[in-house]
């Protein structure tokens, strides 16, 4: 019975990870294979290797809030297979109605339920996980929002990043023992740009697997039955096979919708959704990487579309450009002021884009309900599951 | 009379269906396409590309431009002249803010389909918000 009982359990971590692989794959390699510099199967391994050293290393500390610290009870083998359910459960959701549900907040509110069920749900841990919450988009967005204004707009004058045709690395044959040499194609720079487009790749990896190993592990480690290594190594093979197989689609969808966004700023993204997303799983906050994510790239994007005024103006503070930080839309006009007219049919010379309308609150709060609307109701779900069959906790 | 038509567009099959309808059923109107671009999405890849640019205005006209000689080729083969308007950010507002220049809107009843859902989600049905909103007549095409 308890066999069977793991089996399932294992069963269902490994459909938690697979759809975690598939999904982080996608955020982490879109942009980089959307732009050609790496492809489809590297990027699957080399996110395997970095989510599995992202979960053994800084993910105990999220392992640990999920299993040991929300609830002031040990999971049993039958509660932690029931949460898994209601994670999986989320991620079928999400699946199927194409919604963003955050997979680490789903599996908070899933043992937050089990702890209200049976009285055994820390408070004080749980207000602590909640403030960051409503921390972390706010951090990302004004940290998105610097880079956007300040910092993208010197960068990207100085950078180009470029590809060539042909492969980046041959093989050099006339030795004995045949060595790599730069493509035909390949400058130094593009072997530079694509190190540190790897590197930024394995970093975000690192990220994904310190913040989501722990969905798919931590509910079957300790009492439940599996010890720490065992259960990260499943949830790495089952995020690895997510890479290797429906990462090919994500890579596609999300990753191109990401290639939109011009590389160089992906690269700012991942660095800060990266970062944020580590330092709160060291400290064992359970957080959303897509959720870093599309905070700090709202946040680049609103930061630059309000812009139009460089850092050296704003320090001069002379009275004419305070008038144009107030008067946001209003710079833009004036920029375009001097620009050729717009090409033919363009009737309405006179007609001004707001860079601001294109980040329209609504669209971001719609977003943020689902941060709201998935662990509420995973929170639900569980209490009424555990409050009707309480032995299963 | 309806003298002033406003056909929002994107590049979906309904959008071309709705500009032929407004062409034949409108003889003698000035026809207006209006294409919004840089629409919010999941993870809003495309209004973020567009704000990263330069100019936004000569962006947001570039990316407009596949959708709009569709729609100049599909005048043409009536023998008839259409203005365009670039927009940029939410459809829905986009078309129902610009209303009160036009004496009625045609539409398609579904843009393009890509993520059906989530843009469904994320930005709502744009036929469905335009014919509850805007104070003109508003038809929709299927």
């Amino acid at each position: 019975m308890v066999e069977t009982l793991l089996l399932v359990g294992v069963v269902a971590s490994i459909f938690v990870g697979f759809n975690i692989g598939g999904s982080s794959t996608g955020i982490t390699w879109g942009p980089s294979v959307g732009a050609g510099i790496v492809k489809k199967t590297t990027a699957a391994a080399v996110m395997t290797i970095f989510v599995f050293l992202g979960g053994m290393t800084v993910g105990q500390n999220v392992m640990q809030t999920l299993s040991g610290e929300i609830i002031t009870i040990d999971l049993t083998l039958s509660a932690g297979v029931a949460v898994l359910f209601f994670i999986g459960l989320g991620i079928l959701v999400a699946n199927i109605f194409g919604v963003p549900v955050p997979t680490s907040m789903t599996t908070v509110g899933a043992i937050a339920g089990l702890g209200l069920a049976t009285g055994t749900l820390d408070y004080e841990t749980i207000a602590n996980i909640i403030s960051w919450w409503i921390v972390t988009p706010v951090i990302g967005f004004w940290i998105g929002g610097i880079i956007g204004r300040y910092i993208y707009p010197e960068v990207n004058r100085r950078v180009t990043i470029e590809t060539s045709e042909g492969p980046l690395l041959a093989l050099d044959r006339r030795g004995a023992v045949p060595k790599p040499v730069l493509g035909p194609n390949t400058t130094w720079s593009e072997v530079g740009t694509t190190a540190v487009v790897l590197a930024i790749g394995c970093y975000m990896a690192f990220s994904a697997g310190a913040s989501n190993v722990p969905n798919a592990a931590a509910p079957l480690v300790g009492e439940a039955g599996l010890d720490v290594n065992t259960a990260v190594i499943i949830a790495t093979l089952a995020i690895g096979l997510g890479g290797f197989t429906i990462a090919r689609r994500t890579m596609d969808s999300v990753g191109g919708e990401l290639s939109d966004i011009p590389l160089l700023a992906a690269l700012f993204v991942m660095v800060t959704a990266s970062t944020i997303t580590t330092a709160l799983s060291y400290i064992g906050i359970p957080i959303s990487l897509v959720m870093a994510t599309v905070m700090t790239i709202v946040g680049i994007g609103w930061g630059r579309a309000t812009r139009p005024i460089t850092f050296r103006e704003a320090v001069t503070r002379s009275p004419e450009v305070e008038d144009r930080e107030i008067e946001l839309g209003v710079i833009i006009s004036e920029e375009e002021a001097g620009e050729p007219a717009p090409p033919i049919g363009e009737e309405e010379a006179e007609e001004v884009l707001h860079g601001s309308d294109l980040f329209n609150p609504r669209a971001v709060i719609k977003y943020i309900s689902m941060w709201i609307i998935g662990p509420s109701m995973s929170t639900g779900l569980a209490y009424g599951f555990f409050v009707l069959f309480p032995g299963v906790a | 009379m309806l003298s002033r038509i406003l056909v929002p567009m994107d590049d979906s099959e309904p959008a071309g269906r709705a500009l032929e309808y407004a062409l034949e059923n409108h003889p003698d109107a000035a026809i207006t396409v209006l294409h919004v671009v840089g629409v919010p999405s999941m993870m809003m890849g495309d209004a973020v590309g567009l704000s990263l640019e330069d100019d936004i205005g000569e962006a947001a006209a570039n990316r407009a431009e596949p959708v709009f000689e569709r729609a100049r080729q599909l005048a043409d083969e009536r023998e008839r002249e259409i203005e365009t308007i670039v927009g940029i950010g939410h459809p829905a507002r986009n078309i129902v803010n610009r209303a009160d220049e036009y004496d009625a809107i045609v539409l398609g009843s579904h843009g393009e389909d890509r993520d059906r859902v989530v843009r469904r989600f994320l930005v709502g049905n744009v036929a469905e918000t335009v014919s509850k909103r805007a104070q003109i007549p508003v038809t929709i095409v299927r």
